[in-house]
């Protein structure tokens, strides 16, 4: 029974720390228009799915519009990344650089 | 690379018996369908290997709904088709037990979870998300030295190789990729976390040795990774790993085929 205590509690400490919010840097590439803001913060929990649903608000594309959100200008992650986990894995200087692009760019 | 070659065949031949069965609620009109049953390979993915599921149960749908995507659900948990086969499985290992086979999906087409699952367009989508997975592998075994300077033909092997369920055509380019480039060690070992129960995965920066030099061993990283849980038993392809295993050697023999291996603690 203490062991269950002890992981409910971890967990606990894991919901609230996918509440923090991390800092992430939007840049475009290739015929994108680019953003006023560029710097955001982010909830960790966020999808990849979501940060397009996001962008496409903020660029206002219309829904033929295709989108897409590379890491590093080299890989396309899956829309249910979270970006705790890329952060965790490719943050430079505390902050995760994305790159989008309205065609495909990295493959 | 991979000298053990047999364990490579060994994996790459893992098969799951699936009795698929529609939703009671989706049935249209008097006559029950039959359960399908299919032997789908570990390694693969749903919607590579669903072509004849879907064909089998759309006459039982109604019509107006057949145009929907089709979605696999276990235990009232939608079914990742992003995540391999094998991974969905060991998923809902419990206590050592594995889920019984055949293992029982329920099929839909209709109230697609479009909070929980990503929608695949086509197969197309299927190809895009495993390339990506090799070129995010490759970027961290190699910072992306090796697949970039594929040809794409050679791109092309890969993804038909799994395709077709053909070992040697996907093997003789993966193990350009599953060589390190620099010395013994890859620079960082591509790796999913799951805990079994949960369809949520964490992924962080694994190094294949310590600052001494030293192999990372299975049981070192797991520990690292989840301090607070004692003493849990790890599981890739259904089987349970012995933590004196180094991760490297993981990397290079039990990787999944987007070159990730994916590793569920129970």
């Amino acid at each position: 029974m203490e062991e269950d205590t002890v992981e409910s509690s971890a967990l606990k400490v894991n919901a609230a720390e996918n509440k923090e919010k991390i800092e992430i840097l939007l840049k475009a590439t290739g015929n994108a228009p680019i953003l006023k803001t560029k710097k955001w913060m982010v909830e960790k929990e966020k999808t990849v799915a979501a940060i397009i649903e996001f962008l496409r608000k903020l660029l206002k594309l219309d829904s033929s519009d295709a989108l897409f959100l590379y890491i590093n200008q080299a890989f396309a992650p899956s829309p249910d990344q979270t970006m705790k986990n890329l952060y965790d894995c490719y943050s430079t200087e505390g902050r995760l650089i994305l790159h989008y692009c309205k065609t495909q760019a990295w493959g | 690379m991979a000298n053990d070659t047999e364990i490579l065949h060994y994996l790459w031949n893992g098969k799951l018996a699936v009795c698929f069965q529609l939703d009671e609620q989706e049935i249209h009109g008097i006559q029950n369908p039959e359960p399908f049953y299919l032997m789908v390979p570990r390694m693969s993915y749903f919607p590579l290997v669903c072509d004849k599921v879907k064909k089998h149960f759309l006459k039982h749908v109604d019509p107006e709904k057949q145009e929907l995507e089709m979605w696999l659900e276990y235990k009232d948990i939608p079914l990742k088709w992003n995540y391999p086969i094998g991974v969905i499985y060991d998923l809902f290992t419990i206590d050592n037990k594995q889920v019984d086979l055949p293992w029982k999906i329920t099929i839909h087409f209709d109230n697609f979870p479009e909070d929980k699952l990503i929608r695949c367009s086509c197969r197309d989508a299927v190809e895009s998300n495993f390339m990506s997975s090799m070129k995010e592998a490759d970027m961290l075994k190699h910072r992306s030295q090796v697949f970039a300077t594929m040809q794409r033909h050679q791109h092309s092997q890969l993804w038909t190789g799994l395709l077709n369920d053909k070992f040697d055509q996907f093997w003789s380019e993966n193990k350009k990729l599953m060589e390190p480039t620099e010395g013994n060690y890859f620079k960082h070992i591509p790796i999913h976390f799951y805990q079994s129960g949960s369809t949520s995965m964490t992924q962080t920066l694994v190094k294949p040795i310590s600052d001494d030099g030293n192999q990372i061993t299975l049981g070192e990283l797991i520990k690292l990774h989840y301090p607070s849980m004692d003493n849990p038993k790890v599981f890739t392809h259904g089987i349970c790993i012995p933590k004196e295993t180094p991760v490297q050697w993981m990397s290079e023999h039990m990787s999944y085929l987007d070159n990730f291996l994916h590793i569920i603690v129970v």
